[in-house]
Formats: structure tokens, sequence, C-alpha cells
């Protein structure tokens, strides 16, 4: 008895075994398909990829096809794929207008473009002006069609709102992301540049010289609040903090669907939102999926990113990019609901698009930008308590090191460290003047005694107040690793004069805080940095150079 | 248990069954395939396919996928082996490069036009004893679908450019159109910006390259006998056409997707396309409701997409494989499936008893938005030598790629 008990139990693990191996379960080859996208899909892309990826989907080859999608700024992308520094199957931006500055950066180390072909479209969305309705109103929308010009003449008006009749509104607030990291940014600088040369197309390197192009430029960024990695990053902030902090910003028609929904349903309170088709014409934010020409894209990985393709444009996930204000790149599905004026757009807009310029013109705005762009007052805090001692202290050491490379000659910064004491490293002045010195001051910094961070942003906060420009960007970044242990003031004296700033909307003074390790007070940091518009930041000594990378796309 | 007797009965009854569907089965054909078949493919080996491979241009995919099943099921056979159809579908250009270079060895072709046949058996002049094609033999070289190039608008924005329908000078005004400075702006439409005129890369695809041959003769003024000099000693003509071409940006590679994105991102992109008439219906009934109405407009003088299919005239191409050929062709030219070629897909059928204007068909259907079935008045431009065309190409590519 007890050996045909055996010899069942035998017989039972070896058919299970056999029916695993065909079942390919956790036996099986998997191939990856690493996407990076341009983050305003995410909302669409994310439970789509796993969606997908339960569903065992595999190549001819038998590998069962595992997606892997990260959401990440289309500039920022592109720069790392070319760096070396990434290595994904497919890149998506959010729009194609980069695609041939990318493939001539390519060509400078590789024969054959990086994005060969046309890649297809996943979803498509104007670029707009979103603005708060009552504001657009006040502009003469929708009888009248408003354009770049438009928020130039804005941007330069000393009286803002008022001449309009709308004194309680303030200054004129505008944002766009960086371009550098951002593809919204791109377009945003590249709209300016064709208004400011009062063309549509045939933009060349010698209309780029001409004055009144840069002229332009500057009355446009000067109404800037301060730039951003992500749009969608740049559609929450004015979605919840409303008018006085910004007046209008470039993003996608679909993020303004997206609030209008919201405001519909009643989960956001704020104002209507329009979308402003700017009349000189727009591009198109049209979601390429790009699978890369690249060495590490094998035949098996590019059958396996088309599979994707073609599950992403079928049918009922084109319908599901509807629901979130997308328009369906499949020409068969209707532009309906939500696609319409009660959620703030217009889908029989655009009525015109700009042409997109040669690579090289292209890399000439983003050089003529960052001439012209707005400068940025920053005061760096760092904490240089005791218990920074270690890896802290060189991690923070270098990444600062990194951050002030990276701003630009205009800019004007200070750093202040704090410990038991106060020490200004560096007054308020341009960077052209010290950068070097500077980094080599910071390359000095030591760690010892008490954290004074109440007394030390105090400090940073009336630095700012009388000694910066009010026409820059004007910022703090604070660097902490504790508790406050040592002040003078508390934090109630902190938030009530940060609280000053409110008045002046996206213009206040705006603080970037990075809660450095498991001990630093990530609560009253996050109480700081939002009480400004700013943001929190929870960091560790390996990823504090992104982190202040990160900050860095505010200017 | 049942008794010797009724035993006996039931053998008799069984051994007279068997004769008598052996017997029937020898007499009727039909039931010999059914009985005597099955056992003779059970018993003897198989006989081996006859396989043909057939490289055929991408507009032909859906119509042929479709129809691809029936051919097999209708166990089509030569000297008693059933014909099999290998079908690969690549851009027109690249199934004559391909049969030229000798990477493939297809046993028929189909590119989208005879422009590619012109210049197959220009070009395989040299390279093979004999031209691998031969258009003029109806019979290895046959024509299945048809479509001719039309240019798709918006109408609101057609109507603000023409005022109805299109002249003979379609191109011109269409070039001096996209050319002028002020755009729209020129005929009381500043909103619209430049009027923006798409058409494919003629290296890449038949309808781009049909619609600078149409451009070509247009501005030349002729409809026949095209010379190389036309192209490459006329300066005003090189001028014009090279303006023409730097108004677009960016050539898609594919017609198909060219109207898609007409019809998916609206006016601001594109005002009109130039592109086949059947992938103008296949994208009528989308547009619809999107961005005011679609509306085709026939050329001066046109030129046929006209899908000829050809058997290779090529040592590889046994006759057995040649006789297999023509009967997947033929196939292709019977009713029902040239019935489904219009009805689905917007092509003409070449066979005549399939009526155009048939209820449901898209020349029933989309009248109102211009369409036409009688094209008997609309002249055709004369295709060429093939040497001619390689020419324009040639000018193309160096002058306008991008």
């Amino acid at each position: 008895m007890k050996r045909l008990q055996v010899t069942l139990a035998v017989m039972m693990t070896f058919s299970l075994l056999i029916s695993a191996c065909q079942g390919g379960i956790s036996l099986g080859k998997k191939i990856t398909v690493s996407i990076v996208y341009g983050s305003e899909k995410q909302a669409w892309l994310e439970p789509l990829v796993a969606e997908y990826n339960a569903a065992n989907h595999k190549t001819a080859e038998g590998s069962t096809i595992v997606v892997e999608a990260t959401p990440m700024g289309s500039i920022e992308s592109v720069d790392a794929i070319i760096g070396g520094t990434m290595q994904p199957t497919v890149w998506s931006p959010a729009s194609s207008v980069y695609v041939p500055v990318a493939n001539a950066e390519w060509r400078k180390t590789h024969s054959d473009d990086l994005v060969a072909d046309n890649p297809k479209d996943l979803v498509l969305s104007p670029v707009v002006i979103a603005m708060w309705e009552p504001m657009a109103r006040a502009l003469g929308w929708p009888d009248k069609q408003l354009g770049w010009a438009d928020i130039a003449g804005l941007a330069v008006s000393d009286e803002g709102w008022a001449a309009y009749g709308y004194p309680e509104w303030g200054v004129f607030k505008f944002g766009h992301t960086h371009p550098g990291y951002s593809n919204s940014g791109i377009v945003s600088i590249i709209a300016e540049a064709y208004a400011g040369a009062g063309k549509q197309r045939g933009l060349t390197l010698d209309d780029l010289n001409d004055p009144k192009v840069s002229q332009f430029m500057v009355a446009v960024e000067s109404s800037i609040i301060h730039y951003g990695v992500s749009t969608g990053f740049f559609a929450d902030r004015m979605f919840e903090r409303g008018p006085s902090y910004l007046s209008a910003a470039v993003m996608y028609e679909n993020l303004v669907v997206a609030q209008e929904s919201k405001r519909i349903e009643g989960t956001s309170q704020q104002l209507p939102v329009a979308a402003i088709y700017p009349k000189e014409g727009t591009f198109w934010s049209n979601h390429p999926y790009a699978i890369l020409n690249a060495p590490w894209v094998t035949a098996e990985h590019k059958a396996a990113a088309q599979d994707f393709e073609a599950f992403l444009l079928d049918k009922p996930q084109q319908l599901k990019a509807i629901e979130l204000g997308f328009r369906p790149a499949d020409p068969s599905i209707p532009l309906t609901s939500p696609l319409d004026p009660q959620h703030g757009v217009d889908p029989a807009q655009p009525k015109t698009v700009l042409e997109i310029p040669p690579a090289e013109v292209i890399s000439a705005i983003e050089a003529l930008w960052k001439q012209v762009k707005k400068p940025v007052d920053l005061v760096l805090v760092v904490d240089t308590s005791g218990s920074m001692a270690g890896s802290k202290i060189t991690a923070a050491r270098s990444s600062l090191m990194q951050f002030i490379s990276l701003l630009d000659d205009r800019d004007r910064i200070e750093i202040i460290t704090f410990n038991s004491d106060l020490l200004t490293l560096t007054d308020l002045s341009p960077v052209s003047e010290k950068r070097q010195d500077a980094i080599t001051r910071v390359s000095g910094i030591i760690e010892s005694g008490n954290t004074r961070l109440y007394d030390a942003t105090l400090l940073a906060y009336q630095e700012l107040q009388d000694k910066a420009d009010p026409k820059h960007i004007r910022s703090i970044v604070i660097l902490s690793d504790g508790q406050d242990t040592a002040s003078e003031k508390t934090l109630n004296d902190v938030l009530a004069v940060i609280g000053t700033g409110n008045l002046e909307g996206g213009n206040a003074i705006k603080m970037f805080t990075i809660a450095f390790g498991d001990d630093a007070d990530k609560d009253i940091l996050k109480q700081i940095a939002e009480a400004t518009g700013g943001k929190q930041y929870d960091s560790t000594p390996e990823n504090i150079n992104k982190i202040y990378s990160e900050i860095a796309t505010f200017f | 248990m049942h008794t010797p007797r009724a035993n006996w009965a039931i053998f008799i009854l069984y051994s007279f069954t068997v004769l008598v569907i052996f017997v029937v089965a020898l007499i009727s054909p039909a039931l010999r395939q059914t009985f005597y078949a099955p056992l003779r493919d059970w018993i003897l080996p198989k006989p081996k396919p006859i396989e043909i491979s057939v490289l055929y241009s991408t507009e032909k995919e859906a119509w042929l996928n479709e129809v691809i099943a029936d051919f097999e099921k209708s166990d089509a056979r030569v000297n008693g082996r059933p014909v099999q159809v290998t079908l690969e579908k690549m851009g027109s250009r690249e199934i004559y490069l391909s049969v030229l270079d000798g990477t493939r060895k297809p046993d028929v072709i189909s590119p989208a036009s005879s422009l590619q046949i012109a210049i197959l058996q220009d070009q395989s002049a040299g390279k093979f004893p004999v031209p691998v094609v031969n258009l003029a033999d109806r019979q290895s070289c046959r024509s299945i679908v048809t479509t001719p190039l039309v240019v798709v608008a918006w109408q609101e924005r057609a109507d603000v450019l023409w005022g109805g329908n299109p002249n003979s000078h379609m191109w011109t005004r269409l070039q001096e159109a996209v050319l002028n400075p002020q755009g729209w702006n020129s005929y009381g439409h500043p909103e619209w910006g430049y009027l923006k005129f798409g058409h494919t890369d003629p290296l890449k695809s038949n309808s781009g390259f049909m619609t600078i041959l149409l451009m070509t003769y247009n501005y030349i003024g002729k409809t026949s006998g095209l010379t190389s000099a036309d192209i490459l000693s006329d300066t005003a003509y090189q001028q014009w056409f090279l303006d023409f071409e730097s108004t677009i940006t960016q050539f898609e590679q594919s017609t198909g997707p060219l109207m898609q994105k007409m019809v998916a991102y609206g006016p601001s992109t594109f005002d009109m396309v130039a592109v086949y008439e059947a992938t103008a219906i296949e994208q009528a009934e989308n547009a619809v409701g999107r961005y005011g109405e679609l509306r085709v407009y026939y050329p001066p003088a046109t030129v046929w997409s006209d899908h000829p299919f050809c058997v290779l005239n090529a040592d590889w191409v046994t006759p057995e494989k040649a006789e297999a050929s023509n009967l997947f062709i033929d196939y292709l030219s019977s009713k029902p499936v040239q019935e489904i070629a219009l009805m689905k897909y917007g092509f003409r059928p070449v066979d005549p008893s399939v009526v155009l204007t048939q209820p449901g068909s898209p020349f029933e259907r989309y009248t109102a938005n211009g369409f036409q079935a009688d094209l008997s008045g609309l002249p055709t431009v004369e295709v060429p030598s093939g040497n001619v065309l390689n020419t324009l190409l040639e000018f193309w590519s160096r002058n306008v790629q991008r």
C-alpha cells in the first residue's frame, strides 16, 4: 500500500512539473521592452502596461514580453540615451519636434539615425496656452483669437491685469517648462522665436540674430514664475494653487480636459480653465512610439515592442485615451466628450500649426533662450551640523558643486551653511564672477555642532528680500539632515514670515527643501516648501545629485 | 446474444452495403472524391505543393489577406500538385530594387503601378539575359485592380482656393498658393496660416512618385512624351518644382498613414494631400463629424495606380510555377474577389461586369464627397520610359530628399 502511495506521489510531481514546463510558467524565457516616455501620458499608459504584462504576451521565439515603462522629460530622456546612460528599447517623447535634433546629435557618433522611419503616433493633443477662463475672457476670448503676441504684450506691461480692469489679479504670471528637459518647454521657446520673427514657417539662423527676436523672447520670459521639469507638474501646480499663482501656462489640451473633468465632478474647486490655441499656430504633441535604431535593440526586442505598440493602438486602448482628454491616433474613433467646450477645449481647433524648424535652428533657439531666460537669484542653504559626518557631507559637497556648474552666468547665488552658527560662504552675486570660487568653497565645507534650521531659513529669506531683484526668479534651496536643535526662532516664526509672500502669488520667493537621510524632519521641510509653492524632496547620499539636478530645472 | 442465423444475416447485409458503396464510388466522381481521395492521401505520399512567392505593395495588404484563404480552399492544382502562395508585402520601389540586386527571387511581383514595372523593365536589361518583366505581354503582366491619384482637401478650404473644382492649372495654382508669403491671409483667412500640402516620399511610396510625375507634366504642359531633358535642362521647371517641394517638411513613407494623419490632425496640419482614390475612400467614413467635410478632387490629368501582377520572366520561375502563378492571378480577377476589392477597399475592379455604382458601393455612398465612378472623360498621362522615370526620381532624391 505504502509503495502505491509513493508511486502516485512521484507521478503527480512529475505531471505537475511537465505541465509547468508546457505552460512556460516561471521557467520560460523573458524579453524586456523598456520604454521611456513623456510623463504627460502616464495616466493612460501605466494601467495599460500592467494590463498588457498580466496577459503574458509572447514573441515568435516564445519569450514572454515584459514591458517596463518609465516616465521622464522628453528632452532629458533622449539626452540620457545619446549620452549613453540609458539604453531603452523605445523612446516615446511628447512630440516629434525634437526628433531631428536627437538624430543630428546621434549621428555625431553613429552612421545612422537614432529614430529611423516615421514612428507611429500613440495619441494626440495640441499644445495650448491654458488660462483661467475669466482672464481669457478679459482678453476678449472667445470672440477674439489670442496668440503668442498677446502673451508678450501682457508680460511686458507693468500694469498687468489692471490694464484690463482687473487690478486684483496683479501682474501677468506665466509658465512653461524647462526646454532642456521637457517637450512643452522646447515648443514654447520655438513658438516664441517664430512670434518674435513674425513668421510661421521657414525660421532661419539669420532670423534668430535679429534683435527683435531676442527682445520678444525676453519680454515673454520676464513673466515666467519659474521653469520646471515636467508639464504635468506645472499643470498640477497651476490647478492646485489657482490664479494668484499662475495666470497661464503652456501645456497640452489633455491636461485642460483632465482638470475640467475634475472641476465638473466637484473634486476641484478652482475657476474654469480655457485652452487657448495660439492664432499664429501651435504644435501637436503626437507621442510618437520610436523603437530605437540602436545597437542594443535586437530583432526580438523590436518584434516585442511592435506587439505592445499594436496593443496600444487597438481600439479599446484608444478609447481610454479619449476619456483622459487625448485625441486618439486612430482616425476611426470620433472626437467625442470630454473633448468639448464644456471641458474647456475646442475639438475644431487648432486651425494651423507652426513648421518644425531644422535641427540646427532648434539648437540655436535653445542657445538663445539661455541668454534671454529669466535669471534666478538663489540662496543655497546647507546643513553642516555634526550629524552630516561621513558619506552625507561628501555627497552633499559633490552634488552642490555639480549644481553650481549647471547654473547660468547671469544667475546670482549666495551660499549659507548652518550648524551652531550661521556662516555666509559667499554673498549674492553673479555666477559668472565666482563660479570656480564658489565650487572651491563648497568643496571645503566641514561638519560639526548643532542644527539651526529655522534661523538659517529666515536669514536666507531676509537676504533675498533685501538684495534680490524682483524681476528675477527668487529661490532658496535648503538641505538639512536633522531636526532643529538650536534656533532662536521657531517654525511658526518661519511660516509667518514666508506666508507674507502669498500676496505675490507665483512670484513669491520659492523654497525647495531636501530632507537628507532618515533623521531629517520631512514634515517640517514639507510645510516650509509648500507654503511658498516650492517642493520638498526626500534624499539620500546616493541620489542627492539627481535631486539637485531636478531642482535646477526650475531655474 | 444473437442467434447464429441472425449473425449470418448481419454479415450479408454488411457485405452488401460495402459492395454498393464501392461500386457507386467507382462510378460517381463526387463520391470518389469523398471516399477515395482521403484513402489515397492516407496511403500514398502527398504530392509536393508548388510554392509561389508574391511580393506585393502594401496598399493591397488587407484585400489580399482577406481573399487568400478562399484561394487555398479552392484547391487549385497544377499537374495534380496543390498551389501554395506565400504573400509578402513591401514598398513598391523596394520590390523592383530587390529583384534587380538579386536579393529576392519572387515568382510574381505586384507593385502599386506600372511605373515600377517600367523602371524594372528598363534596368533589368543589362542584368538579366531577357527583361524580367514585359508590360506589353498582357498574359504575363496584368492589372488586377486600379485606383487613380486624387487630391483630398478640406472642402471649406478648397472652396476658398478653387471656388468649386480646380481647373486645368490645378498644380500650378496650388504651387502659387503654398508659396504665397501671405498664406491664407491672401484669401481672407489669416487664421489658417500657410496652405499646407502633402504627398508621400517618392522613393518609398508610389503615390508620391505619381504626384511628382503629375506635377512635372502639368508644369511642362504635356500629357505625354516626357523626356529626361525636360527634367534636367529646364531650369525654370526645376526652380518651380523645388520651390513647391520646399514647403513640405516631412514626407510620409506610405500613403495610408498620410491619409490617416490628414484625418486625425485635421486642417491644421494638412489642407490638402495627394493620395489614391481608394485610400481616400477608406477614410471617408472616419472623417465625418471631425474637422468638416473632406472632398476629393481629380487632377486635370491623372495617372493610375494599376496594380499589375507580373509573373517574372526569370530562370527560377519554372513553367509549373508560371502556370500556378497564373491560376492565382486568375482567381484575383474572378468576379467575387473583384467585388470585395470594390465594396470593402474602394479599388476599381478590372472586371467590367462589376458595376461601380451598385448599391452599397463606395461610389454610390460617397458621391457627395466628390467621388466619381465615371472617369472616362479624365485624361491620363502617358507613363514615360523607365529611364525617364528614374531621372525624375534621381532628381528628387538629389535635391529634395530629407
